[in-house]
């Protein structure tokens, strides 16, 4: 046996890392070689030696040291994945806007193209009462304005607006019965009574153009409410037509008139 | 339930999941540590190298395939470590040897180890007398449950050139124990 191969078959078998059958092999072959034999004894001596060698236990000073520098490196391995993500939610807040846009851009499409066609199939009309509601809300904030004005003839135009109102607000009925009592021109008064005409459903209405009846100076205002009233055969205004009629102001054929027309509401 | 192989767990370590690194510092931390002071008979020290091969293992996981075996991975990165730190402390290699002497007279008198065990004390001077190299093969060898294959994985050279290397450095410490003990007679 070469010695290279003798080195390697001791060591084998004194590391206990032989195939039994290699062993036996090698322990028959000491047996017949003295000279290996000797050499192998005294190897297998020191080999056995080294048992003797002491190891002390490492203390706990290796653990804590070892678990520190591992948490510390999983804090590290966070926070390079938190940076990690941060990026990706970078990349992906670039994307975000992209696809943000697209969809707006497709929502603004879709809108334009269903408001292009709607005309075709299916028209888009605001209901008759949405318009009426709105265009009858700014008319009566015109026939206010109107009313307040200086000009007899914007007053009057005031009172046209407010015959085109289907159903006219309180606060324009008001504003009529005010015209009708202090308003200084007469055909403006007599525009008041005739659109008041329109709403003699209205009980204020009603309540109001008996009550102006006294306040009434003008001879034509007078007669055409006296004509109102037997129309309307309120019997309410007959106490204001006495009163009127009692007045020393009061035109004669206007009283004729009055007492005519008491006569014919009662 | 069959526990992990080493292989498999450091390859858990090499996809972050970094507790597995606890299991392995655990199952080898002794071969380790016995491994270092038996080099450099310094506990304090050798509880240091153990951190540092961890340290590179960590640092380094990435380079470990699971192709060899991570007994041979990690003694490869132990020797690594135990070289870079001798040749960085150069100068301090006697302070550590007499620190050394000072940690295990803690332990027990140093006159009455000595009394008691003067054929370990002169195991172990012979041992530190020895060339690197083969104090590594012969310790690799003969205490941590290695293959020569994965010694000769370590080392980088053939399994048979392991055996070799670890036959004739049994030899020469045998050599040097006996020239201790002439001396002493």
């Amino acid at each position: 046996m070469k010695e290279e191969v003798f080195e390697n078959k001791a060591i084998a078998y004194l590391s206990g890392r032989m195939e039994d059958k290699e062993k036996q092999e090698f322990e028959v072959f000491l047996k017949d070689n003295g000279a290996f034999q000797i050499q192998f004894e005294q190897l297998q001596n020191s080999w056995a030696q080294l048992d003797s060698l002491e190891v002390p236990e490492p203390s706990e000073r290796m653990d804590t040291s070892f678990y520190s520098m591992l948490y510390e490196e999983q804090d590290k391995a966070k926070k390079k994945v938190g940076f990690a993500s941060q990026i990706r939610d970078f990349m992906v807040s670039l994307w975000r806007p992209q696809f943000a846009y697209g969809l707006a851009l497709l929502a603004i499409g879709l809108a334009i193209g269903f408001f292009l066609r709607a005309p075709i199939d299916n028209p888009v009309q605001q209901s008759p009462e949405v318009v009426d509601s709105e265009t009858e809300t700014v008319r009566e904030q015109l026939v206010l304005t109107l009313l307040e004005q200086p000009s007899a003839n914007k007053r009057l135009q005031g009172i046209n607006e407010a015959n085109k109102i289907q159903k006219v607000d309180e606060t324009v009925i008001r504003a009529l019965l005010q015209t009708l009592n202090s308003d200084p021109n007469v055909n403006v008064r007599l525009a008041a009574i005739e659109s008041l005409t329109n709403y003699l459903d209205n009980p204020i209405v009603r309540e109001g153009l008996v009550q102006s009846i006294v306040s009434q100076e003008s001879p034509i205002v007078q007669v055409t409410l006296a004509n109102l009233m037997v129309a309307l055969q309120e019997k309410k205004s007959i106490e204001p037509f006495k009163k009127l009629i009692r007045s020393k102001s009061l035109d004669s054929s206007v009283k004729k008139k009055l007492e005519s027309s008491i006569q014919q509401i009662i | 339930m069959q526990a992990l192989t080493d292989n498999a767990l450091m390859l858990k370590v090499k996809t972050g999941d970094l507790d597995k690194m606890g299991l392995l510092y655990e199952r080898h931390k002794k071969r380790l540590f016995g491994f270092f002071y038996n080099m450099n008979q310094n506990a304090s020290l050798s509880e240091d190298l153990v951190q540092n091969v961890f340290v590179r293992m960590l640092k380094y996981k990435h380079t470990f395939t699971g192709e060899g075996s991570f007994a041979a991975w990690m003694f490869r990165t132990a020797r690594n470590v135990n070289y870079d730190h001798f040749r960085k402390n150069k100068n301090s290699r006697f302070q550590e040897d007499v620190s050394s002497l000072q940690y295990r007279g803690n332990e027990m008198e140093l006159e009455e180890e000595i009394d008691k065990k003067e054929s370990v004390v002169q195991l172990n001077l012979a041992l530190q007398r020895l060339p690197e190299d083969k104090r590594e093969v012969l310790l690799l060898s003969k205490f941590r449950e290695l293959k020569f294959s994965e010694i000769g994985e370590i080392l980088g050279c053939s399994e048979g050139a392991a055996k070799v290397k670890a036959h004739r450095a049994l030899k020469e410490l045998r050599s040097v124990f006996l020239q201790l003990e002439n001396k002493e007679l």
